[in-house]
Order: C-alpha cells, then sequence, then structure tokens
C-alpha cells in the first residue's frame, strides 16, 4: 500500500482578504465540476471541498498536497501566499474545527456544520468522497453535535441586533400587533428593526429629520414614514423605539418621556439608542417602565457573551482532542484487521485442511455426527490458539501500536504470497 | 391511612419540584420539566384520593380545621398551576409552584389528621362548605399570583437593573408573568368575593348576624378590597412593579388572617374547632 494522507489546502477569512476568497469560491455547480476534475488527478483517490463566504478548504486524501494547492493557484495566482497547508492528523484537527465552529469569525455559531454537511453531500453526490471521508466526515459531524450539547459554545447573543431582540423578547415576549419606532435612518437601526421582525409580526414606524433618507429607510424595512414633528405622538404609540441619529444632543429627554408616560397610560416602552454621542438621556432610565439601553449597555452583553464563548471553547478544544484519538484508533484498528483476517483466514484453511487428512485415513468408521465432531475439534484447537494473539492484536492496533501487527505478520509467514501451508504440514 | 396517603404524595410533590428545579438550573434539560409535570399531576391524584378517603374516615368535617385547610389549599395551588399550565406554556413557573406547593403541604404532614370534633347542628349548613371551598380555592389562587408576581419582580429587577444573566435568561418575559399574574388576581378575586358573601350568610345564621367585627372577617375584607380595587386599577392600565408588590402583600395578609389569627386562642371565632379533636393514630 502507498502511503496516502489526509492533506488539507486552504484560506478562509484569517489568512486572505475577501477579494481573494471571492475569486476562489464557487458555486454549487463549478464545485461539481472541480470536484470530479480533483477526483481524476494523479494519486488523488478522495476529495472534499468546503466552500463558504469565508472560507474555501480542499480535502484530499492523496498522496502529496500538489493537486489541492492546485486548485487554488489555478484559479487565482495571488491565492499562492495566503494559502495554509496541512497534512494528517493537523488537516483531521482542523475540520473538527472547523465543523464545530470554533474557526469561524463569531465563534460557536450555527450555519457551518449545515455548511460541512453540504460539503460532504455534494462530494459524495459526485463520488469525490468514499470510504474514508465518509468516515471522516461522520466523525466531523458527531463531534460538532458533542461540542454544541456539551458545551455552551453557542449560548448568548454576538452582535448588537442580537442583544437587542433578547432584550425585547424579554420585556414583550412576541411582538405581534406591536409598533417598532425607527428614529433617524442610521444603518445599526435598521438592521435592528430587521432582526426584530423574528419576534412577530411589527409594524416598523420610520421617522428622520429629512423626509428623503427617512422615506427611503421606511421602504427599506418594510415600514411607513411619519413626519419629524410628529416624534413625541410617535413615541407614545410605540412599543420598542430604536434611536440613531446623527444628532450630538439628547433627541429624547427625561422631561419629554415624563409627558409620553403620561400620554401612553404607563405602558410599557423599550428604548434602545445606538447612537454614539448619545440621543436618549440616560435618565429616561429612572421612570417607571421605561426600560432603557444605549451602545454600551449592548457591548457589555456581546463583549460577555464573546469571552464566554472563548472560555467554552477551550472545553470543545478537549472534546475535539478526544474525538481526533477516537477517530485516529479506529482507523488503526481497521488498518490491523488484515493481519487478523489473514491470519484468521490460513489458520481455518489449515484446520480444514488436517480435518479431511484425519477422515480420509481413519473416518470410515464414523458417522456422520463423528465426523462433524473431529471437523469441529481442528476449529476448536485453531481459535483457542489464536484467542490470545487475536485480543492482543486488537489492543495493540486501538492503542496506536503498529509494530505488532507487523511482527504478527512476520512471525505467521503472512506477508508472502504463498498459499502453501506453514512448515508443521509435512 | 390518608395521612400515609399524603406523606407519599408529598414525597412526588418534592420529586416534582426537583425536576422543575432542575430544569431551571439547566434549561437545556426539558425532560426534567417534562418530568417534574408528570410526577406533579401525579402527586396531585394521589391528593385527591388522600383527600377522598380523609372525607370517608373523618366525615369530612377536617376541611374545618386549619391542618385540613392547608392540605386542601395546597390541593387547589397544585390545581391551579395544572390549569395554567394548559394555556401557558411557561415550565419555569413551575420551579416557583411546586416549591410552594410543598410549602403549604409541609406542616400538614407531621400534624395530627382527623376530624376536629364535632361541629355544632348550626354548621352543618351546605353554605358553609361552600363558603369554605371557595375560600380555599380563591387563597390558592392567590398563592399562584403571589407566585407569579414573584418571578416578575425578579426579572423586572434584571431588566431594568441590565443584569443580563442566569435569571434573566430563564425568567419568560415581563409581559408574560404581567399578564398572569392579573388573570389570577381577576379569577381569585371572583371566587373570593363568593366566599365572602357566603360566609356574611353563615355568619348571620351561626352568629347571628353578617358582620362582626370579627379579626378574620376585617382581614378578609381588606384582602377583598385590595384585590378588588386591583382589578378595577388594571382597566385603567396599571401594571408593572407596583401591581407584582400589591399581589405578594395581599397573599402575605391571607396567610397573616389564616395562621396568625387563628395561632392567638380567642381572637377569632374562626377557629376551626369546636372541640378537642379526635385523637387518631400517627405515624410515627
Amino acid at each position: 500500500m502507498s502511503r496516502r494522507s489526509l492533506y488539507l489546502v486552504g484560506l478562509s477569512h484569517k489568512s486572505a482578504p475577501i477579494d481573494v476568497r471571492e475569486r476562489v469560491a464557487l458555486s454549487a455547480e463549478a464545485l461539481k465540476s472541480a470536484l470530479v476534475d480533483l477526483k481524476r488527478m494523479e494519486g488523488v483517490e478522495e476529495a472534499l471541498v468546503v466552500s463558504t463566504c469565508n472560507r474555501v478548504e480542499v480535502f484530499v486524501q492523496a498522496e502529496a498536497d500538489q493537486p489541492a494547492r492546485l486548485f487554488f493557484t489555478s484559479r487565482a495566482q495571488q491565492a499562492a501566499e495566503h494559502l495554509y497547508v496541512k497534512a494528517g492528523e493537523e488537516a483531521v484537527r482542523h475540520l473538527f474545527r472547523v465543523a464545530s465552529s470554533l474557526d469561524s469569525m463569531v465563534v460557536g455559531e450555527q450555519q457551518i456544520l449545515g455548511q460541512v454537511k453540504e460539503a460532504y453531500g455534494l462530494a459524495s453526490a459526485v463520488d469525490a468522497a468514499g470510504g474514508y471521508m465518509s468516515r471522516l466526515c461522520n466523525r466531523a459531524f458527531v463531534t460538532a453535535k458533542r461540542v454544541r450539547t456539551e458545551t455552551e459554545i453557542g449560548r448568548g447573543a454576538t452582535s448588537m441586533s442580537q442583544v437587542a431582540v433578547d432584550l425585547v423578547a424579554k420585556i414583550f415576549g412576541d411582538l405581534s400587533d406591536r409598533t417598532v419606532l425607527l428614529v433617524g435612518a442610521g444603518k445599526m437601526g435598521a438592521l435592528s428593526a430587521k432582526a426584530l421582525r423574528v419576534l412577530g409580526n411589527v409594524s416598523v414606524v420610520v421617522t428622520n429629520r429629512s423626509p428623503e433618507r427617512g422615506q427611503a429607510l421606511a421602504a427599506q424595512v418594510e415600514g411607513t414614514f411619519q413626519p419629524w414633528a410628529e416624534l413625541e405622538a410617535l413615541l407614545a404609540k410605540a412599543d420598542v423605539v430604536i434611536v440613531s441619529t446623527g444628532a450630538p444632543t439628547f433627541v429624547v429627554t427625561a422631561e419629554m418621556m415624563k409627558r409620553v408616560m403620561k400620554a401612553r397610560r404607563h405602558r410599557s416602552i423599550c428604548l434602545i439608542d445606538l447612537a454614539v454621542p448619545r440621543n436618549v438621556d440616560p435618565a429616561c432610565a429612572d421612570l417607571g417602565d421605561v426600560y432603557a439601553y444605549d451602545v454600551d449597555d449592548m457591548q457589555k452583553v456581546v463583549s460577555a457573551n464573546h469571552e464566554a464563548r472563548r472560555s467554552e471553547a477551550v472545553r470543545a478544544e478537549a472534546i475535539i482532542e478526544a474525538e481526533i484519538m477516537a477517530f485516529v484508533q479506529e482507523r488503526e484498528t481497521r488498518e490491523a484487521l488484515p493481519v487478523l483476517a489473514e491470519l484468521r483466514q490460513r489458520a481455518s484453511a489449515i484446520a480444514r485442511a488436517e480435518a479431511a487428512r484425519t477422515l480420509q485415513r481413519a473416518g470410515a468408521g464414523l458417522d456422520e455426527r463423528g465426523r462433524k465432531s473431529v471437523e469441529a475439534m481442528a476449529q476448536a484447537i485453531v481459535n483457542k490458539l489464536l484467542h490470545g494473539p487475536t485480543m492482543r492484536l486488537k489492543d495493540a492496533a486501538a492503542s496506536g501500536d503498529s509494530s505488532l501487527p507487523g511482527a504478527a505478520a512476520a512471525l505467521f509467514g503472512l506477508e508472502e504470497k504463498d498459499p502453501s501451508p506453514p512448515s508443521h504440514d509435512q | 391511612m390518608s395521612l400515609d396517603l399524603l406523606r407519599v404524595a408529598a414525597v412526588i410533590y418534592a420529586a416534582s419540584a426537583a425536576g422543575f428545579l432542575a430544569y431551571f438550573a439547566r434549561p437545556k434539560h426539558t425532560a426534567a420539566a417534562r418530568v417534574g409535570a408528570w410526577l406533579l399531576t401525579a402527586a396531585w391524584a394521589l391528593h385527591v384520593v388522600s383527600i377522598g378517603m380523609a372525607c370517608k374516615e373523618f366525615g369530612g368535617l377536617e376541611w374545618f380545621s386549619l391542618r385540613g385547610g392547608f392540605v386542601l389549599m395546597a390541593w387547589l395551588v397544585a390545581t391551579a398551576y395544572l390549569v395554567v399550565q394548559r394555556f401557558y406554556h411557561l415550565p419555569t413557573v413551575g420551579a416557583f409552584v411546586t416549591p410552594l406547593t410543598l410549602l403549604i403541604l409541609l406542616p400538614t404532614l407531621f400534624g395530627v389528621g382527623g376530624a376536629p370534633g364535632v361541629a355544632p347542628a348550626t354548621l352543618r349548613h351546605p353554605t358553609l362548605t361552600l363558603h369554605i371551598m371557595t375560600a380555599a380555592t380563591g387563597v390558592a389562587i392567590f398563592a399562584l399570583a403571589f407566585g407569579v408576581a414573584l418571578m416578575y419582580l425578579l426579572q423586572e429587577r434584571e431588566v431594568k437593573g441590565k443584569h443580563f444573566g442566569a435569571l434573566f435568561s430563564r425568567l419568560p418575559p415581563l409581559q408574560s408573568l404581567d399578564g398572569l399574574t392579573q388573570r389570577l388576581v381577576t379569577i381569585g378575586f371572583v371566587v373570593f368575593t363568593v366566599a365572602l358573601l357566603t360566609g356574611a350568610v353563615v355568619a348571620h345564621t351561626v352568629w347571628r348576624s353578617a358582620w362582626s367585627w370579627d379579626p378574620q372577617q376585617v382581614t378578609s375584607l381588606v384582602v377583598w378590597l385590595l384585590y378588588g380595587a386591583m382589578v378595577q386599577a388594571r382597566h385603567s392600565g396599571w401594571h408593572g412593579r407596583r401591581y407584582a408588590q400589591l399581589t405578594m402583600v395581599g397573599f402575605a395578609l391571607v396567610m397573616v388572617s389564616m395562621v396568625a389569627l387563628r395561632a392567638v386562642p380567642g381572637i377569632t371565632l374562626h377557629q376551626g374547632t369546636y372541640a378537642p379533636p379526635i385523637p387518631v393514630e400517627v405515624m410515627p
């Protein structure tokens, strides 16, 4: 058997700028033909390509990493300087970390596992992935699932708009038939308003100093525009208010909120101030039934969650190491099996041959039952003799010791392809 | 026998509370909440069997005593939660209500069960049964409201104080808790009103006066006025922290009138004992 190994060649958000990444990224159709091409190359046994907007990675079970490198350099010359190359266990580790979302831009995000699954599905659909990739990927999926369930790596919001959604959800539950008011045409505000739609069928109202930009934003978020002069009346009606204007002073003052709360009969209101400098007077938070948050409050949550995910990542790495070990062991056990199978096969052949000889010489006086028991005895002797070596070979393989299978092959003369029985059978 | 059954039910209540609390501590394990709900149903069923058996053993007069009242109330709190569970999917509420049920039940497990002697003939009145049943149901609903209001106050502190920690993520949204408290207070108020009216009828026949400034009558009236005002205030949009606080105050008053007043002999006519209790065998 030639020495094949797993090679990974790739680039990701960590190694390459976006303009390089988009040059080598592939659509599903292009990916299929690329996989077929890869598989056809000299020395390539199996291939897998993971292509997302943050990474393109080529895994090959091959004799060298050259074919995988070629995949990149043939598409974009400048990719060469951004590539990372990993082999063997390192490549396995990389795949497991990617699938478990430890290598993602936002650690713990959910999408990557699906993308790796898709990549494997594509590779096996065009027969680029075979037995090895199947075992490797399945182990990667198991690892990712363990990481997700046994650690809290996916917990907590990691973006401002997600934090806003979490907050609003804890105040109002669902947002059906409620109103979100966007004050100012800031980009973050629009993002948050869109994100809030997951909480139910909200109506979005936009107000802005300049009506043109306000109307444009209203169209973008599928809301309605109301003139700036109406602000106080709008505040009295809305349930969630997202403020992000470019104004250097407070747009929503405590005095104004006092009047607003009276007008809205103290129904709860959530004020989210995404502007820097702040647009909502922090004194508003002291009013009853007003839940006010600024960028700092939200950023604190985001950083705390990132911190928590990083500390969970340490636990995830331990799971990954354990799974790599299990995967490597499983493969070595599998490699020890041919020796075992060969040994057993030879031994039973001898048992059958010896039984046949004995029966030929002395079997005339035996009935069918007697013949059967002679055959059974021969088989039993072989089994008893091989029981110890079988167990030890399996143990050795499982603990990563590859010397014993080799020694066994040499001792029992399994290497030579000579079908003649060993010497004791004169 | 009924007491033994009640003790078994209490153990299952405890296991159910453990399930709900485990879910509260580790929300990932939704199975814990499911097991908690099943156990609660089992304990509830056993509890009602125990109540039925006690009726047979002691002729149904046990509910006239403070101890019997607690047994009944604990069961009614569990009933109320099981009903609420059908309409609101808030398994975290179980973590607050099941321990409360157990707490109400606890003193009754060690007391002497049995009939509070023989009630005067004047008390053998169907209106009195209705009075006791509605009063116990009303108080049970207020107890549930107390638990939910406590959850509201805890969550309000988290949301308003910007501590987005473990409690924040585990407790339900403010709006759900507020709405549930309000509904429970309204229903409890209606039931409690019936209890007060029937109480007045009974008082009229037994004490020859519907109103005799009995301390329990006074506290009950205060509680009724408080909850009534809250039901009214709700219509004008009143809600939130103070609503939850008053819900809890109301229940505290109920507890005072039920427990504290009876603990002092002679202060109220609602003693619940009309003769020395008939001793029954007590489990070691």
